[in-house]
């Protein structure tokens, strides 16, 4: 219950006006702080939904394939740099990024992470980790201006933000697969 | 009883599909292989554009042919030790032959014809020699099979840290350390598995990055990217998974010859260093083929130069050395099991010695981009781990099933030893008369080794025909005669 009423302070504390439009004035933070945010209230309120509807996550997302799926896809649309133009633009892309990222990523990745198996977690993971690190070059590199609502200098932090996230990906599977797990079962 | 025959049947049904798409596919390019020759001989009317397509699909096809059959026998002996799963071996075949045909139906169809190192720009900026479906049809046909190999990797990489720990513990690092018996190191199999798993995971992601920004780029020529950083990632991938298969098919050598000889391949630490070093060293060597662009920091072209030196010696030297000790007084029989097995080991040391000398750069400022390159790498691809490779094929059919080795394949044998030395030879020699690699066209002084080598490469096929034709030969015994539930003896 602790987790629901965190994850629902968590979105209005998102939605109150000067906190978002503080927010999405600056492009790192609004990829790489609000967006992250959203997903996490959804994630924490998603265990009462999860409860709630057991019998429709397990009906229709029996292995968590689909789930995450969906996540992998609607993150993926958010990583294109026209996305957040025009969620900045257009009201009901912006509305669809408050309610989709919490709903349609922040409740399933909940629900699906623990059902995959080994090999679909690493999978997943390392299909983010080289996402991540394209966007780092694509947004540093790029010679254009790739947004009508930031500036080029915007871009490049952001592409360096990727690539601290990338270095860490990377060091943490470093440090997983060299350290032992004998005792865990997998 | 006959649940387990029937499972090991079927285990046994996915590596020979690997080895029988795999062998297929490298019989047909090197028909590719011989009539780039023999246009470059002047003995066969090419166009220049049709060339590039052949020198495309040859290098793609090999280097994912070879992998896949090396991948396979790695399975093979790996699922002795740890449990793997069946459906993802079956997916990476299945993702293998759709980003084969993709590939296929971009060189052929849409003249995509980039070379199998996809060099940005190049697969954007191609003068109007392809459009843009090709690139896209080349570039994600690639990706499908990356993803493929990748999911395959993640398996074996899960399997071992289930049955032994971590990655660390597979490499045996807690035997170096003394913290374990030598005798408590893990099989050599599993060393070997986990240094590939390792190198294999990073070219991937490597190579997924350059692909996907190549195919940006193709779609929107706008986004431009560091074209430094591009070759960088691209040889990372490609330098690492090209060297990758004679890594898995070297388990072949190690698990045949001590099936053979009945004696252990024990994993001591001198192996075990040897295996780590290579490790490492595969990882970062791939500059030497950033030699001569002169803008890279020096310290990694120096570091590339020397690791270069050092990279397969370690691993080589200690499986040549381990091979003639396994061998010696065994009363080993020779047959084409292990008479491939043993000849692979010849080629990998002949195969060195030119790299080494390349991979020097005042050497390399000379021979840089001439034919001494595939001159060596020839070599060691068909006479090293292809033999590998081959006397897998040999050792599989005649564990599995009653079909006799008959003369022709001993002919074959002679046939593909003398072939592959002779195209190698002939590429040695066009390389010290400074013949440039990839040219479509040679000026007459350039000729007479091209057309040699055709004629060496023609005997190879013929050759390799005969080792596939046994393959088949055993495939369609195998099915009628009963499994005995121990394996055969062989020795
Ligand atoms: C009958 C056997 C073969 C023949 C006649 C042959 C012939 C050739 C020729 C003519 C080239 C182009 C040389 C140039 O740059 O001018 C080439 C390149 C190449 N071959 Fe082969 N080859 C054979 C077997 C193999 C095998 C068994 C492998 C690997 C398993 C292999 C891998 C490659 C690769 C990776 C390239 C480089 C392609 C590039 O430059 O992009 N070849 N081969
Ligand atoms: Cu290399």
């Amino acid at each position: 219950m602790k987790q629901t009423i965190s994850g629902v302070v968590l979105f209005c504390i998102l939605l109150i006006p000067p906190v978002r439009t503080y927010m999405e004035s600056i492009m790192i933070l609004h990829m790489l702080v609000q967006l992250p945010l959203l997903i996490l209230a959804g994630w924490l309120a998603g265990k009462v939904v999860i409860q709630k509807f057991s019998r429709f996550f397990a009906k229709y997302n029996e292995n968590g394939v689909p789930g995450i799926t969906l996540v992998i896809i609607i993150t993926m649309y958010w990583m294109l740099p026209r996305a957040m133009d025009e969620a900045l633009t257009f009201y009901h892309v912006e509305l669809f990024k408050f309610l989709g990222l919490p709903f349609l990523v922040g409740i399933p990745l909940r629900d699906s992470w623990h059902k995959l198996k080994a090999v679909g977690k690493s999978f997943v993971y390392l299909n983010y980790l080289p996402m991540f690190g394209l966007m780092a070059w694509l947004y540093i590199d790029t010679p254009i201006q790739i947004c009508n609502n930031y500036l080029e200098v915007q871009q490049k932090v952001l592409g360096w933000g990727f690539l601290i996230i990338t270095a860490f990906m990377v060091l943490y599977i470093i440090q997983f697969v060299f350290t032992d797990h004998s005792e865990q079962e997998s | 009883m006959s649940a387990v025959i029937s499972e090991k049947k079927s285990r046994n049904n996915l590596v020979v599909s690997y080895l029988t798409v795999g062998g297929i596919i490298i019989l047909a390019m090197m028909v590719f292989g011989v009539l780039m020759l023999l246009a470059q001989g002047g003995s066969l009317n090419l166009s220049p554009a049709a060339f590039y397509q052949f020198l495309t699909i040859h290098g793609t096809g090999m280097v994912g042919a070879a992998a896949l059959a090396a991948a396979g026998v790695m399975w093979y002996f790996l699922s002795k030790y740890v449990e793997l799963s069946k459906k993802i071996a079956q997916v990476n075949l299945a993702l293998f032959l759709i980003g084969v045909v993709m590939v296929i139906i971009g060189v052929f169809s849409f003249e995509y014809a980039s070379a199998w190192t996809f060099l940005y720009p190049l697969p954007a900026i191609s003068a109007n020699a392809w459009g843009v479906t090709g690139a896209l049809l080349y570039l994600f046909g690639m990706l499908i099979l990356g993803i493929g190999f990748l999911l395959f990797y993640l398996d074996t990489g899960r399997a071992i840290i289930k049955k032994y720990g971590s990655l660390a513990k597979g490499l045996g690092w807690d035997v170096i350390s003394g913290k374990k018996a030598e005798k408590d190191a893990p099989s050599s199999t599993i060393v070997a598995s986990t240094m590939v798993t390792i190198v294999n995971i990073t070219a991937l992601t490597a190579g997924a990055i350059v692909l996907i920004m190549n195919i940006i780029n193709v779609i929107n020529p706008a986004f431009t990217f560091d074209p430094l950083l591009a070759k960088n990632l691209t040889f990372a991938f490609g330098h690492i998974f090209a060297n990758s298969i004679i890594y898995m098919a070297v388990i072949a050598v190690y698990e045949i010859l001590s099936k053979y000889t009945n004696r252990p391949w024990k994993a001591n630490k001198p192996f075990l260093i040897a295996w780590t070093m290579s490790t490492a060293f595969t990882l970062v060597i791939y500059t030497h083929h950033m030699l001569m662009d002169s803008v890279m920091p020096k310290w990694m072209l120096i570091m590339g130069q020397v690791l270069s030196y050092a990279n397969g010696l370690p691993v080589l030297v200690i499986t040549a050395y381990g091979a003639l000790m396994i061998v010696y007084k065994s009363g080993i029989k020779w047959d084409m099991g292990s008479g491939l097995i043993f000849l692979s080991m010849f080629g990998w040391v002949v195969g060195v010695v030119p790299a080494i000398v390349d991979a020097t750069i005042v050497v390399n400022h000379v021979m840089h981009n001439t034919k001494w390159v595939p001159g060596h790498f020839h070599m060691y691809m068909a006479l090293g781990a292809c033999a590998m490779i081959f006397g897998f094929m040999y050792y599989l059919a005649k564990e599995d099933s009653n079909v006799e080795e008959q003369i022709f394949d001993k002919i074959a044998f002679l046939g593909y030893t003398l072939g592959i030395l002779g195209l190698s030879g002939s590429f040695l020699v066009s390389g010290a008369l400074s013949t440039p690699r990839r040219w479509a066209t040679h000026f007459p002084e350039w000729m007479a080794p091209a057309n040699f080598g055709a004629a060496a490469g023609v005997l190879t096929a013929l050759s390799l025909t005969m080792f596939v034709v046994h393959f088949i030969r055993y495939l369609s015994n195998r099915n009628k005669v009963e499994m005995s539930p121990e394996s055969k003896k062989l020795a």
